[in-house]
């Protein structure tokens, strides 16, 4: 989902938590950007989120009866060029250049790990991503089962015709 | 003058920050704390008479076959005295909705801003452009909830949305009227004359473009609450595009230059005597 222009996300977990979550996000950017006439950095933003993601427990009227079941996958471009968030309940959050979440998150780690490279171009991305899923994936992947998106350096989801266009090269 | 120590200083940040969510997520419009003053019908109308004397000014609007023009001049005065010949009147709200000023500059710039931020949190709730009419709605009920609280804004909202070109104009007494021509501000009179006469439908878009660049001038020419730069803006499919900025008086050698024999026979005269 996109958060702002340039930050996106990908979520794992109980979705509907996500939702939650994004909105607080596109609200913070968006006070951010009407405040200091800038966009957010992609940092922030994670942990404005996080922050969020933190208040549960007993502490005092405000905070939730349970965490957020979520895990979130914060993509952006800012200042510092393109960068990577992982996010979990917890209200912890890692950078990253290479993450999966998911069931299937562990085979995909290890094939990430495997032919990741900070270096490779667009397309061996696309391609990279695709093909870690089909690992994991027990069904084929078809356009209509997969999403893919990219922030370079905005946010854009792909269209059905430019998923099939990846999976034709795999 | 205003005793302004009883006033309590309001937190702008965090009132905006605690409502966001409520305005987001509900319906509930942003809200500021009320002055904390003895007479406050007396400090609000006195707070309406410092804003009012920045009011002179004339901007235009209209809808044509091939969208819709917005124009402006940007001359701020107060009484007899010309405060800036360079205010921006035109508000890019975003790439596809324009404001104009009129009243309170602080007014306009700030709610036109706000504006902005609920159009685009719109957006990524819906993923769609809000339309025109959704936009100036927004606006305009902001505006009511702070009817008679002595804000000063005389606003057309303008742009194209999915149903084509679209033009509000939106007050700060509450007020919300939808239109294909409109003109606000002192030089408002002089701008329809001209605008009303030179209209067409079906004009092309440099014509449009020239209307109303004439019509700001002759307002400018008029009025002494107006002047400065003529500014031009042309919001089509592709979004809004600045199309002039011509200094007023600049443009009125453009349209009526002087004769070169007059200027020789008085130097003539000069040079026998």
């Amino acid at each position: 989902m996109e958060i702002d222009e340039h930050i996106g996300c990908a979520m794992s977990g109980l979705t509907a938590d996500a939702r939650t979550l994004v909105e607080h996000g596109r609200v913070e950017t968006q006070n951010h950007r009407f405040s200091y006439n800038e966009p957010m950095s992609v940092e922030s933003t994670t942990q404005a989120l996080c922050d969020l993601a933190l208040r549960f427990g007993e502490g005092d009227e405000e905070s939730m009866s349970r965490p957020f079941g979520v895990s979130l996958l914060i993509a952006g471009h800012d200042d510092n060029g393109p960068c990577l968030y992982h996010t979990d309940p917890s209200g912890t959050f890692w950078q990253c250049n290479a993450k999966a979440i998911g069931s299937g998150s562990e085979g995909a780690d290890t094939a990430l790990q495997e032919h990741y490279d900070l270096n490779m171009t667009l397309e061996e991305a696309e391609t990279l991503a695709l093909s870690t899923l089909k690992q994991v994936m027990e069904e084929k992947v078809t356009s209509s089962n997969v999403d893919i998106a990219k922030v370079a350096p905005t946010y854009h989801l792909y269209t059905p015709q430019e998923v099939e266009a990846v999976i034709q090269r795999l | 003058m205003l005793d302004l120590r009883v006033l309590e200083p309001c937190s702008l940040q965090s009132s905006l920050a605690a409502c966001a969510d409520s305005q987001v997520l509900g319906t509930a419009p942003p809200t500021f704390k009320l002055p904390a003053v003895a007479d406050l019908d007396g400090f609000q109308k006195a707070a309406v008479q410092m804003v009012k004397p920045a009011k002179g000014t004339t901007t235009l609007a209209f809808v044509f076959k091939h969208g819709v023009i917005v124009a402006a001049d940007s001359r701020a005065s107060m009484g007899n005295y010309i405060s800036s010949q360079t205010v921006k009147k035109i508000l890019e709200i975003n790439r596809y909705l324009l404001g104009t000023m009129a009243g309170g500059a602080a007014d306009c710039q700030f709610w036109q801003r706000n504006l902005g931020t609920r159009c685009r949190l719109h957006e990524l709730a819906n993923k769609r452009r809000i339309s025109v009419a959704g936009a100036s709605k927004l606006l305009a009920n902001t505006l009511y909830s702070y009817r008679g609280m002595g804000l000063s804004m005389g606003t057309m909202i303008a742009g194209w949305d999915e149903s084509g070109p679209g033009l509000y104009y939106v007050d700060s007494e509450g007020g919300r009227v939808e239109g294909k021509r409109f003109s606000v501000g002192s030089g408002s009179t002089y701008a329809y004359g001209v605008l009303d006469t030179g209209f067409r439908f079906d004009m092309t878009v440099d014509e449009a473009v020239e209307l109303a660049r004439r019509a700001i001038y002759h307002a400018t020419f008029r009025d002494g609450a107006s002047g400065g730069v003529a500014s031009v803006y042309y919001v089509g499919p592709q979004g809004f595009k600045k199309m002039s900025g011509d200094d007023v008086g600049e443009l009125h050698y453009k349209y009526y230059p002087v004769p070169e024999a007059t200027v020789e026979a008085e130097m003539e005269d000069v040079t026998t005597s």
